[in-house]
């Protein structure tokens, strides 16, 4: 047997894994989707049914319209803060002292981060509204019930961007930076017109790691706010989530992760496509 | 750069408020809040003491033992897959593929397979399905493309089989990426709230469902949830101190390539 033969064989377990535990279920989805079936009852074809219900399905595309505020508020959120950050701390004595208190967070347990947020920003009996009166409403306004697990989701990950941007900060050469000072560039157009633009792929790389934040913000929603108030916080993960496991409608359940994966893929042949023009754009530069 | 410091120092104390008052609150007496005193000083450890009714060191060894497993299959399953890459076999593409998909968006079809395997409710629900990781394969395979091949060229003059070869000459070398691998899946495995959520009851729930839970049933024990938080984050705060540079060195490598 070949060398390269004995290798592959190495792969098997690896695949076993994936075929039996996402190979699998990612193509039975579309069948399942054809069932009426409450997760322990058997199964009853019902054909399109689940599909149709789709189209007519409002809170379907609040939920939709909910997560793409969430991932246009976060994401640009989450790029500005990571490269303000970085460039405001760069060369200070205090540099990783801010970067390790920004990552701290993300050291803490998701479940305990609910736990830590509760009991600061309850409305009812928090810190906050016990010290200072000042009663947060993210419990009762739509608006403010998303911005508060957008917050969550940026003090979680901020630190992480902070780190990767300034990993990439160390990357810019001193000369360049030398020469366009004794050209006579003053500090912010250094900043503006050599450095930000040099951080480009690091910034792209955000790009989709938020964009993945923001598909997978089922979680936080779950901790924080399950969804309401009104189904405001209810991202297309967690509406699915909420039918198949709170409702007990796998089938429709199953219909709603079809179209879950269709958006994912959408995202992600999009961000593939932009980030193909941009390496072109920047090897013609 | 006054805005973008002003911007820093907000970002600061929102960051660390808060993991203050967790550890504040996890640390004072019950009574000083049942005073509505939160000013009182003086620290205790009754808090941690009184977890021991509520099922959170169960709960942790359910979770400790679910993870290590798991991230022991991880680590061996994608060293052999990646180096199966290395070696020509054709499975980057999956591998990419499967990354892209957030695990947890597939409990509906999961909840399926694992009903047809018979490991809804058991101790194999929370380890088999992760027992190997797209993301630990691709990174270990960036850190192989680093390896020259020249040792391995040399084994297998020297007689070495494929397999041997990955243990005995492999491994030893990728062993700090392999470290940071460990810590990043631990800490993922370790994260899962929706997916133990759904797939097992209370006998078997791991430490994030334990959390919700304690949120729900005892709201108002500020202590006890401060130190059940607290305990519950200490396995990943240990590994991410004892490890931290190896973690950021191999984030910052895999990042640059």
């Amino acid at each position: 047997m070949s060398e390269r033969r004995q290798a592959s064989l190495l792969a098997l377990p690896a695949m076993a894994v994936f075929v039996l535990f996402s190979v699998v279920p990612l193509l039975s989805v579309a069948r399942y989707a054809t069932w009426r079936w409450s997760g322990t009852s058997e199964p009853v074809g019902v054909g399109a049914a689940n599909l149709m219900r789709l189209l007519r399905d409002d809170a379907l595309w609040q939920s939709l319209g909910t997560t793409v505020t969430f991932a246009l508020i976060a994401m640009p959120t989450f790029l500005a803060l990571s490269l303000v950050i970085a460039l405001a701390i760069e060369g200070l004595r205090v540099e990783r002292f801010v970067k390790a208190l920004l990552f701290a967070p993300g050291l803490v347990t998701v479940g305990g981060s609910a736990i830590a947020w509760y009991l600061l920003y309850n409305p009812d009996f928090g810190v906050l509204v016990e010290l200072t009166g000042w009663r947060l409403p993210w419990t009762t306004q739509p608006a403010a019930a998303l911005a508060y697990v957008i917050a969550f989701t940026l003090w979680q990950q901020t630190g992480y961007g902070v780190l990767m941007v300034s990993a990439a900060l160390k990357g810019v050469p001193r000369e360049v930076k030398e020469a366009a000072r004794i050209d006579g560039a003053h500090e912010r157009e250094v900043r503006r017109f050599i450095v930000v633009p040099l951080l480009r792929p690091t910034l792209a790389f955000l790009t989709i790691v938020g964009t993945v934040l923001a598909l997978q913000s089922y979680t936080a929603v779950y901790l924080l706010t399950r969804g309401g108030p009104f189904g405001s916080t209810r991202v297309l993960g967690y509406y699915v989530y909420e039918t198949a496991f709170e409702n007990f409608e796998l089938g429709y359940g199953a219909a709603l992760t079809l179209f879950a994966l269709l958006v994912t893929l959408v995202v992600a042949v999009l961000q593939a496509r932009v980030l193909v023009e941009r390496s072109k754009r920047g090897a013609r530069a | 750069m006054i805005v973008m410091r002003l911007i820093t120092v907000v970002a600061c104390v929102f960051a660390a408020l808060p993991l203050a008052w967790l550890v504040y609150a996890a640390f004072i007496p019950a009574e000083a809040l049942i005073a509505a005193n939160i000013a009182t000083f003086g620290v205790t450890l009754a808090n941690f003491a009184a977890l021991g009714d509520t099922g959170l060191w169960r709960a942790m060894g359910v979770s400790v033992l679910a993870s290590g497993l798991a991230v022991t299959g991880q680590l061996a399953f994608g060293l052999g897959a990646a180096y199966a890459i290395r070696n020509g076999a054709r499975l980057l593409g999956l591998v990419l593929l499967l990354m892209a998909i957030p695990s947890e968006l597939l409990l509906v079809p999961l909840y399926r397979q694992l009903q047809t395997l018979s490991l809804i409710d058991t101790l194999g629900a929370l380890i088999v399905p992760f027992l190997a990781s797209p993301l630990v394969v691709f990174l270990l395979l960036q850190a192989l493309r680093r390896v020259p091949w020249e040792l391995i060229e040399a084994a297998r003059l020297d007689g070495a089989g494929e397999g041997v070869i990955v243990a005995r000459v492999v491994a030893p070398v990728l062993r700090p990426e392999l470290v940071a691998a460990a810590v990043l899946a631990f800490a993922a495995h370790w994260n899962l709230v929706l997916y133990p959520r759904v797939m097992t009851t209370e006998s078997l729930w791991t430490v994030q469902v334990f959390l919700t839970d304690l949120l729900r049933t005892r709201p108002f024990e500020w202590g006890l949830l401060g130190a059940a938080a607290l305990v519950a984050s200490a396995p990943i705060l240990v590994l991410y101190v004892v490890f931290e540079k190896r973690i950021i060195a191999t984030f910052e490598a895999g990042f640059r390539s």
